[in-house]
Order: structure tokens, then sequence, then C-alpha cells
């Protein structure tokens, strides 16, 4: 009688009466390749697969749904907008104002060129990024990179002159070569400076550099071709600040003010209105904080979408997920938002080609 | 006396000022060529290949003229300019009021177009031996059309 008691208590502890979630949530299912392989079907299955996939579904449809956003969409006109503002044409016209950010690893992977796909056809507007993504996109024009393997030999490798990006491999030639193409460049930049009273910025630096480089695999050329800012606060911590480091010695004074770029990137937050403003942000670090503290100033950003692999237990920025940048008021508290927890290289590809890609027709054809 | 060369001729006489020298031969206590100054070079320090590019000197040097501090960086395969320094002694003759002196030359001329050092202690080293009557002898140091005298010696006994 007694054990008939605790069993039952057990029972009812271990076995509490569910509520039906029938019709309330998504039920879990992956892909089922007896239907055979269909890419696109496969892409949508993410949604429902769970964990990371389900993230990285849930992705898709925010960068979509930025993609997809029109002023129009807007039912209340605010009391204050411009006459402008009212007429139906021009709202059906403005759109979504996006911000990229990526970590220089990107750029020395092959994501570099779905970033140049990206600036290629105008469909974001603002670009922050890290000195290394600077150079290694412009580096790559001058000589490739090659897969090595993580664990590759430190030692080894420094006496064969070869640098290691995980699995990837540098040559020291190739920084070689970056250096031999780019000192000219500070030398006319010096001299626009002294005689047509050329105030550098970084992100005037890097319009200039893509401008050179001419060269139609780097995203850098077209930012410049497409008048897309790109921002790289960090500009002295890479191969870039190496060569400015040297350039001081041979020729000194040439200067690169960061005040006129803060403005700048700030005001790309401060001025978006009355469009909505996205971030999608590969990796953490400065271009993930750059971007939000540019939407603070505007009391946050509408949508959000993070790819990285960062976790937030060491109270470190980078791993934050969104909900921490809304209590700072960089994301709307009624922001769309998302993390992904996965390595770019893998899930931002597989983004794109369920988002941009798939709307690139669309999106071109009103850009240019 | 010294490792420098040694000439009798105090003009230039047309020769170059300088003459190139690959980087990575400049060695500490060699001379070198740094924002057109001609100096002594008292660190170099080397870095291989890499990230920021070809392998580099990095050289600290000291203006042989003004003592002043300069640093260069070159990659170790380009070519620097090294100064040619000449040293030439000559026995004093005279200081005069406004602070130049009066130099007895080997041919047995005199050279009257130097100023006393900047460096006080060599000037109050001269003034004061040849107020005492001392032979003084000093040593001009020549480079890239300048000179100076750097250093200052007593020989034999007073008069």
């Amino acid at each position: 009688m007694e054990d008939d008691r605790v069993f039952s208590s057990v029972h009812s502890t271990v076995f509490k009466e569910s509520e039906s979630l029938e019709g309330k949530c998504d039920k879990i299912e992956g892909y089922d390749f007896n239907q055979g392989v269909d890419y696109p079907k496969l892409m949508r299955s993410m949604l429902t697969t769970g964990f990371q996939a389900s993230n990285l579904g849930e992705a898709i449809d925010v960068v979509n749904q930025m993609l997809d956003w029109r002023l129009a969409d807007e039912t209340t006109v605010a009391e204050d907008c411009s006459e402008e503002e009212k007429n139906p044409s021009f709202r059906e016209s403005v759109k979504c104002k996006i911000f990229l950010g990526f970590t220089s690893n990107l750029v020395s992977s092959g994501v570099r060129d779905t970033i140049r796909y990206l600036v290629q056809h105008h469909m974001v507007d603002v670009i922050v990024t890290t000195t290394g993504g600077v150079e290694e996109d412009l580096i790559k024009c001058l000589a490739p990179t090659f897969k090595g393997d993580f664990s590759l030999p430190g030692a080894y490798l420094r006496s064969k002159g070869l640098n290691r990006i995980g699995n990837l491999l540098v040559p020291n030639d190739n920084y070689c070569k970056f250096e031999d193409w780019i000192i000219p460049i500070f030398d006319e930049m010096l001299k626009e400076q002294k005689e047509e009273n050329v105030l550098w910025t970084p992100s005037k630096l890097l319009a200039r550099l893509g401008k050179e480089i001419n060269n139609e695999s780097s995203y850098l050329y077209w930012a410049y071709k497409m008048n897309i800012p790109v921002f790289c606060p960090g500009l002295t911590d890479g191969s870039l600040g190496d060569m400015l480091y040297f350039h001081s010695f041979r020729t000194s004074g040439l200067i690169i003010d960061v005040v006129q770029d803060i403005r700048a990137m700030n005001g790309e937050a401060v001025h978006a209105n009355p469009k909505k403003t996205g971030m999608i942000i590969l990796g953490g670090g400065l271009p993930k904080h750059h971007i939000c503290n540019a939407n603070m100033m505007r009391n946050g950003a509408d949508y959000a979408v993070f790819i990285n692999t960062g976790q937030e237990f060491d109270g470190s920025d980078s791993g934050a997920r969104p909900d921490e940048a809304v209590s700072w008021g960089k994301i709307r508290g009624s922001a769309k938002t998302v993390k992904v927890y996965c390595d770019a290289t893998i899930a931002f590809p597989l983004l794109v080609a369920e988002t941009f890609a798939t709307k690139r027709d669309q999106t071109c054809e009103s850009k240019t | 006396m010294s490792d420098d060369e040694h000439h009798f001729e105090a003009s230039e006489s047309g020769a170059s000022k300088t003459y190139p020298q690959s980087a990575g031969n400049i060695r500490k206590g060699g001379h070198i060529v740094i924002k057109n100054r001609p100096c002594k070079v008292v660190e170099v320090s080397t870095s291989k290949t890499g990230k920021h590019g070809h392998a580099k000197c990095h050289f600290v040097a000291i203006d042989i003229f003004t003592a002043k501090k300069l640093e260069d960086i070159v990659p170790s395969s380009h070519n620097c300019d090294v100064p040619h320094v000449n040293r030439v002694d000559y026995q004093l003759i005279d200081i005069t009021e406004d602070g130049f002196v009066s130099l007895l030359t080997d041919s047995g001329g005199t050279k009257d177009d130097l100023k006393l050092p900047t460096d006080d202690g060599l000037t109050a080293q001269m003034r004061l031996g040849f107020d005492e009557g001392k032979d003084i002898v000093v040593s001009v140091m020549s480079s890239m059309g300048e000179e100076q005298i750097c250093a200052v010696k007593e020989v034999g006994g007073g008069k």
C-alpha cells in the first residue's frame, strides 16, 4: 500500500501529462532522401531539422524578410514624415539598408567570393571588416592562397616560409608582392595629401586600394565601383598596418583620419530612416561591434543575423547573442533576430543561396 | 689611429658624396645616410621575410655632426647610400673672437673657414689649451659637404 503511493508519486513526476503541440509548433523532420536529391528542398528542410540547422533556416527567413521589406509594408504613416514618404510608389521603392560585417578569416577563405558576389551586385549597402579582411582580398589578386592542413607544424612551416591560417597556407612571397604593390600607392597618397589637401581616412584608403587593384575578383574593387563604403576601424592591425609602419620611416607624414570615418559610419545608421536596417555579421570582434554600435545611434537595427561559433559565457561581445545587443539598444526589442552557431564558411554560402542569389533578378534590377 | 679613410685633401674635388651598399651588409659601427644626413650606425636588427613583406634591416644611427638619433627600416636586399667620411688632423693656430678657428694645413697654408665645434666640451678644451700656449691638434671630420671638428688633443710641451 505504501509502495503503491510512492510509485504513483514517481510515475506522475516522470510522466507529466503534456500539453498538445499539434498545430502550435513545427514538427521535427529532416530531409527524406528517398525523394531523391533536391537541393532547394534540402535547404528548406533545415528549418525543421532542429539544432543549428533550424537556426540556419530561421536566419534564411530573417534575411528574406530584410530583402522583402518595403516602406509600403508599414501600415502607419509617421506624422512628421515628408510629403515624398506618403507617395505610394516611393514607399514601394524604399528597401531595408543592409550592413554586412565579417572577420578576416572569411576573406582568407573562399567566402571572399560570396562576399564579392554581394558587393558586385550591390546587394549590401555598408561593409565593415578587419584589416586582414582588406589585405587578404588584395593579396589574392597578386598571388594565391593554398589549402593545407590544420596540423601542419609551425616550426616546419616557418622554415619553408609558409604561414598557416587554420588549414590554409599563405606563402611569405605573397606579402612581399603586397609590399611592392602598396608602398608606391602610399607615396602617391602622401603626395595628394600634400598637394591637394586630401585628408585620408580608412574608408577612403580602401576605396583607393579597390580602384588601384582593378581586378574583378576583388570585393574592394567592386565596392569602389559601386560606391559601397568599406569601413575598417582597426586599420593598423594587419599586414596593411605593417606597411604603414615601414612607410612612416621612408617618407613620414601620411595621415589617416579616423574621426571622419566614425562620422560616416554612424551616419550610415542615423540617416538610414525611413529605411529599416538589417545586420548580417559573420564572425565576432570588431566588425560585429562596430555595426551594432552604429545602429545603436538610431535606437537599434530592425533585423539581425549573427553567424559565428563564439559562446557568451566569458562575457566577450563576440559570442553574445542578439538579445544582449537589445539590452544596449543596438537592436530593437521588436527586431527579428537569430544567431547561428556555425562556421560561417559553411553557413553563409548556403544562406546566400537561399536569399540574395535566389532573389537576385529582383534585387539587381531595382538597384542598378 | 682610426679605421676611417685618411685624406689630406680638404675639398671633395668632385668626388661623389656617397656610394651604394646593400642594406644587409651595413654593420654596427658602419655608416649610413638617413634622411639625407650622414650617420654612424649604433644598432642593427633584422627581421625575416613574413607578413610584413620582404626581410628588413632596422637601423638606429647617430648623425655624425649633430649627434641626433635617427632610425630607418630598409628591405635588406635594397641598396642604401653610404656616406664618404674623412678625417684630417690640423694644428690649431688661432681662435678668432667671432668663433672661427685658424688651422695650419700640411702644405703650410691656413684653413680659416671652420667654426668652433658645437660640442661645448671640445670648445672649452681648445680654448683652455690655446690660452695656456699648448700645441693643439684638432681632427676635422668631413662628409657630404659638411665639416666639423670632432676631436682635440694636445701634443708636446708648453711653449
